[in-house]
This record gives structure tokens, sequence and C-alpha cells, in this order.
């Protein structure tokens, strides 16, 4: 058995590859739901961003123009769950539990289409170092906090996200901030699928987003919706992802450390450790 | 008859819309859609075998659709089927093969196993969402992996049967559910499915129950007043919603499998989320709508090796599906759920 210094050591040193995914795809998350927006298909649009990444650098080869690409990828998925929320006024849950059937699906159709073999692309261009991933996600957890807690504009989105009637009333256009929020929390959501894939990897394969993006839903919640504690969730969370990889063979069953994620979700939202509140108006139709 | 049509208007414009928008897809990577359409017909109905195969994903599509469907009737979104087939059916796989009764008592007592575990699995969600307000939607979708990642460990661990692979003990021969079809995989799980689709479209209109979980769907608050206990209504909802999905996994263990392992289901729980939608979450339209995607599904690995067109293309149609099912174009400004606020209701 290894001592817990060359343990813990261990741990910190796969920490931001487990937690940088996480940490895009859980700030999209926030970003949308302050604005009354619940995005259930972050893991439909990483798997999304993920596929554009590779697609566009094994075309290009230009990892710049990948990254772009995923963004707009994720930017049009969630654009799909806005239309349909906002002008369509469905139910947000359906239509992200539709985005991520269809996405997942789709990515698994085009890889098949595009490079003639299933499952997985070949080997890409990829980033050479991905620890530049980790920092711009460092850098968006502040960014997004001073601008939801310090700007006008992150006031306004709150606003909107609480009380959208009272918000119109003030003169702000709830519909601009829910599509200009949702959009951008797509784009964010599916930088984190690039970073799996040609960060991480330099390939796509299907059923690599493996689930990451129910786990970073589950950070915003345990997070309470704001940017440093749903960034803290998914710390904690890449934590015990990352001490199941260190302890493999020792006598520790990885199923119940990768379980943790969820139960501990479960266990907040039911309110044992402080009310997890969503903003009030967070997934209701919003009738002008 | 003409009700009966009118009702299936909207779930029908909206297939077409989702089978137009795929056909889009294939053309512009060079497929022939009618080529492709030709060759999943062919592999769903093409065949006695084919035939068979589809009816046995309707069973599957069936059981977790009619959880799906109980659930949105009672204004609730269960995204756990999957995970509810999951307990289900390692539940009936511990009792197909600890018990050696005679298969006159052992069949139903092994589907009754895997009802009540997906009963539970489904319940605890129903009693988070009535008791705490803890929206069901989350819940399920965290009970999902919780059921994953607890069935891996239990079936690699405490409950493997197996030496070389992960998967429980095979179930005695008294717990087998009897073919439908000889030298098919048709077993008699779908007449159950079938009766069962009837029972609750009786149970939903003509019952007292059915009654109040239909007031608690469609006017929560309202029906609180008229003095019905939303909580306990919530509650059964969830639970006979997770008991369906759990006799979807049941009977695939006790037809198909003969065991639990992690193959159990590629994915029934969140397909019948789309079958529930199509099927305007009434247990007849249901019928229709699991046969629909048990053909796609089947047929798909037709149009795959026939036509060239990957067989994921049919999870395409299905998001599509429930993506126009949930827009108003079809549905004439009546979505068959109107939710209260996520967690918003507490009592």
């Amino acid at each position: 058995m290894m001592s817990p210094g060359i343990l813990a050591a261990a741990v910190v040193k796969v920490l931001p590859k487990k937690a940088t995914p996480l940490v895009f795809a859980a700030l999209g998350g926030v970003l949308s739901e302050n604005a009354g927006i619940v995005n259930i298909a972050l893991e439909g649009i990483m798997a999304g961003g993920a596929f554009a990444a590779v697609a566009t650098s094994y075309y290009t080869h230009s990892v710049a123009l990948a990254l772009a690409s995923a963004l707009v990828t994720g930017a049009l998925l969630a654009l799909v769950l806005a239309y349909f929320a906002i002008a369509q006024r469905a139910d947000q849950i359906i239509v992200g539990m539709a985005i991520n059937i269809f996405a997942i699906g789709g990515t698994a159709y085009l890889v098949s289409a595009v490079f003639g073999q299933p499952g997985a692309s070949p080997q890409v261009a990829g980033l050479r170092d991905e620890s530049a991933l980790t920092w711009a996600a460092a850098a968006i957890v502040v960014a997004l906090h001073v601008f939801l807690y310090r700007t006008r504009a992150g006031t306004h989105l709150r606003a909107v996200g609480e009380e959208p009637r009272a918000a119109a009333t003030a003169g702000i256009n709830v519909a601009a901030y829910r599509y200009g929020a949702t959009m951008a929390g797509g784009a964010l959501a599916a930088l984190g699928g690039a970073y799996l894939s040609v960060g991480e990897t330099d390939i796509y394969s299907d059923g690599m987003v493996a689930g990451r993006g129910f786990i970073a839903l589950a950070a915003v919640i345990f997070g309470k919706w704001t940017p440093f504690g749903a960034a803290g969730a998914c710390v904690f969370f890449a934590f015990f992802s990352g001490l199941q990889i260190v302890l493999q063979g020792a006598n520790v069953p990885a199923q119940l450390l990768e379980m943790l994620p969820y139960l501990l979700t479960i266990v907040a939202i039911a309110g044992f450790i402080g009310r997890a509140r969503p903003p009030a108006s967070d997934g209701v139709v919003y009738e002008p | 008859m003409a009700d009966a049509l009118r009702r299936a208007g909207g779930p029908l414009t909206a297939l077409a819309a989702a089978l137009a928008l795929s056909s889009l897809i294939m053309l512009a990577f060079h497929a022939n859609p009618l080529q492709a359409l030709a060759a999943l017909f062919q592999g769903a109905f093409g065949s006695e075998q084919g035939v068979a195969e589809t009816l046995v994903q309707t069973t599957a599509l069936l059981f977790a659709g009619l959880g799906v469907a109980i659930a949105f009737r009672a204004g609730l979104l269960n995204i756990g089927a999957e995970g509810q087939l999951a307990a289900g059916g390692l539940c009936t796989a511990v009792a197909g093969a600890s018990l050696h009764l005679n298969a006159l008592f052992e069949v139903p007592l092994c589907l009754i196993a895997g009802a009540a575990g997906g009963a539970i699995w489904g319940g605890i969600a129903g009693f988070l969402r009535a008791r705490f307000g803890a929206s069901e939607v989350i819940t399920t979708i965290m009970l999902n992996y919780v059921a994953f990642l607890g069935s891996s460990y239990l079936v690699s661990g405490p409950l493997r049967g197996d030496a070389n692979a992960p998967e429980t003990a095979p179930i005695s021969a008294s717990a087998v559910l009897p073919p439908l079809l000889a030298d098919t995989r048709l077993t008699a799980a779908l007449p159950v499915a079938l009766a069962l689709a009837c029972a609750l479209a009786w149970w939903l209109r003509r019952s007292v129950a059915g009654y109040e979980l239909r007031a608690v769907g469609s006017a929560e608050r309202a029906a609180r007043y008229a003095g019905v206990d939303a909580g306990r209504v919530i509650v059964q909802a969830m639970a006979l919603s997770g008991a369906l999905a759990g006799l979807a996994g049941a009977t695939e263990v006790l037809g198909l499998l003969h065991r639990f392992n992690a193959g159990l289901s590629p994915g029934y729980g969140f397909t019948s989320i789309a079958v529930a939608l199509l099927g305007g979450s009434d247990p007849i339209g249901v019928i229709f709508s699991a046969f629909f995607f048990g053909a796609l599904q089947n047929g798909a690995l037709a149009m795959q090796a026939l036509a060239g067109v990957p067989k994921d293309l049919v999870s395409v149609v299905e998001g599509l599906v429930i993506l126009f099912m949930a827009a108003r174009w079809f549905s004439k400004g009546r979505t068959c759920l109107r939710r209260p606020a996520v967690a918003a209701d507490a009592p």
C-alpha cells in the first residue's frame, strides 16, 4: 500500500486532466441555468464538440480551427435548445434529452460516414500542451464570477433567471439574455468535449464523453449554481476519479468511488447538506 | 375513429418531419434514403426471424415506454428508466438463480422481483420529490449512474456467478420464459406487455387512483385543494413507472439473457422516452410507438449491412422525433405534459 503522501501526489498529478473538461461543461451549465434555461444536453454537446474538433483537425490540420469549430458546434447545438425552449416554449428537459440522443447518435453516424470506420476516428493533430486549456478554464471561472456578480449585464442575466417578468418590466430583453447565455454555455461545454478529443487523446471515439456531461450537471447543482461552487465540485469529483486510477489494483472497488458524485448530488438536491436552490425560474417556460 | 385519427395526426406529422430531415442528412453523405428505408423495412419485416426480432425489441420498449408514459401523466419526467431497468433485471437474475420452484410459481415470482427492484429505484426518486421537493429529473439521472455502477460492482464482486465474465449465475431452467415462436427469441413477455398496456389504459381512465394520478399531473395544486394526497400519488406514480421499466429488465433476463450482465439493455430506457412521447403518453398509443421504434432499431442493422448507412442514424431519427414532439407545431399548443417548476413546489 502506498503512503498517503505519495498517493495524494499521484492524484494531484492527474487532477487537472480529470477536472478541466468537467469545469468547462459545468460553467456552461451555470451560465445558462442562471438565465433560466436548464441544459441537460451538456453530455451531447460535449460529444458534438469533441467530434467537431477532431473532424476539423482531420481536414485542416489546424488545432486553432479545431477548437473554434468545437465552440461553434456547441453554440449551434445549444441554439436548438434555446430556440425550442424560448420560441416554442417546449419543455427544456425533453429538448435536452432529444439533443443528447441526437448528438450522441449523430456523432456515431458521422464517425462512420466521414472516416469510413465505425467506433473511432483516426489519430489527428492535437494540442501540444493541453494545460493551456486548464488555465483557460480557471480563468473563465473567475471571469464568469465577475461577470455574474459584478457587472450590470450579469445582474440582468440573473434577474432573467430569477424573475423574468420583473426583468422584462424593467426593460431587460429576456429572450436575448436567454439565447446568449445558452449559446455561450453550449460553446463552453463543447470546449470541454474538445479537451477530451484534441487535448487528451487526439482521436474521437464513440462514448468518450462517458457521462461527464451528467457529472458536470451534478457539479452545477452541488456547487449551488455559482461558478466557484461548480468548479470546486468538479475538482472534488475529479479527485475521486483520479483516486480510482491511482488505486487501480488496490483492493478498492472502482465503481463505488465512481458512484460518489452521483450519490452526493442526490443528497445535495434533497437538501441534506444545505438547500441546493436553483434560480427561481430555472427551467420554467416564460410566456411574455 | 375520427377522434383517434385526429389525435394520431400530431405524432405522425412529427414522425414524417423527423424522417424527412434524416433523409436530408443521408443525402448529404451520398446515401440513398429510399434504399436505406427499403433495407430497414426488409430487416424489420422481411422474414419470420426479422418480424420476431422486431417484436422482441418492441416488448422491451413497450414495458419501459409504459413506465415513462405513466410518469408523464402524473406530471413527472422519469429519465431513469434505464437505471430502473437495470435494477429490475438484477433482482430478477438473483431471484431466478436462487429460487428452484415449479415454473408456474417461479416465473411470476421472478417477474415480481424485477418489478419490485424497478419500483424501489423509481420510488426513491418519487419519495425525494414528494418529501423534499427534489427534482425527479436530476435524481433519476443520478440514480441511473448509481444503478449502472452499483450493478457493475455487484456482478464483478459479491454476486459474481461466472469465473470468466462479470455476470450473475444463470437462472434455473424453471425460470426461463417460454418461447412464443419456435427458433426465435420471441417470448411470452410480449402478450404480458400488451395485456399490461390495456390494463393501464383502463386503470388511468376508470379507476380512482388513475384519476388522481392524472389530476396531479394536470394541476397539482388544484388536486391538492380537492383533497388528493399529491405526495402519495407522486411516490406511487414513480414506483409504478419504475416497476414497468423493471419488468423490461426482468423479461430480458428471463427470456433472452438468462442472467444479468452489462449487456442487458442497448439503451431501451432512453429510447422509451421517445416511445412515450410519440405515443402521446397514452398506453394504447405507446403500443404503436413501441412497435415503430422496435422496427426502427431492428431494421437498422439491415440498413447498415444492405444499404451501407450506419445504424446510428436511427438515434438521429429518435432525437428528432422527441424534439418535434416537444415543439408546439405538432401538438397544437397543448403539450402532453405541463410540469410545475423544478423543485419549486415542495409542500
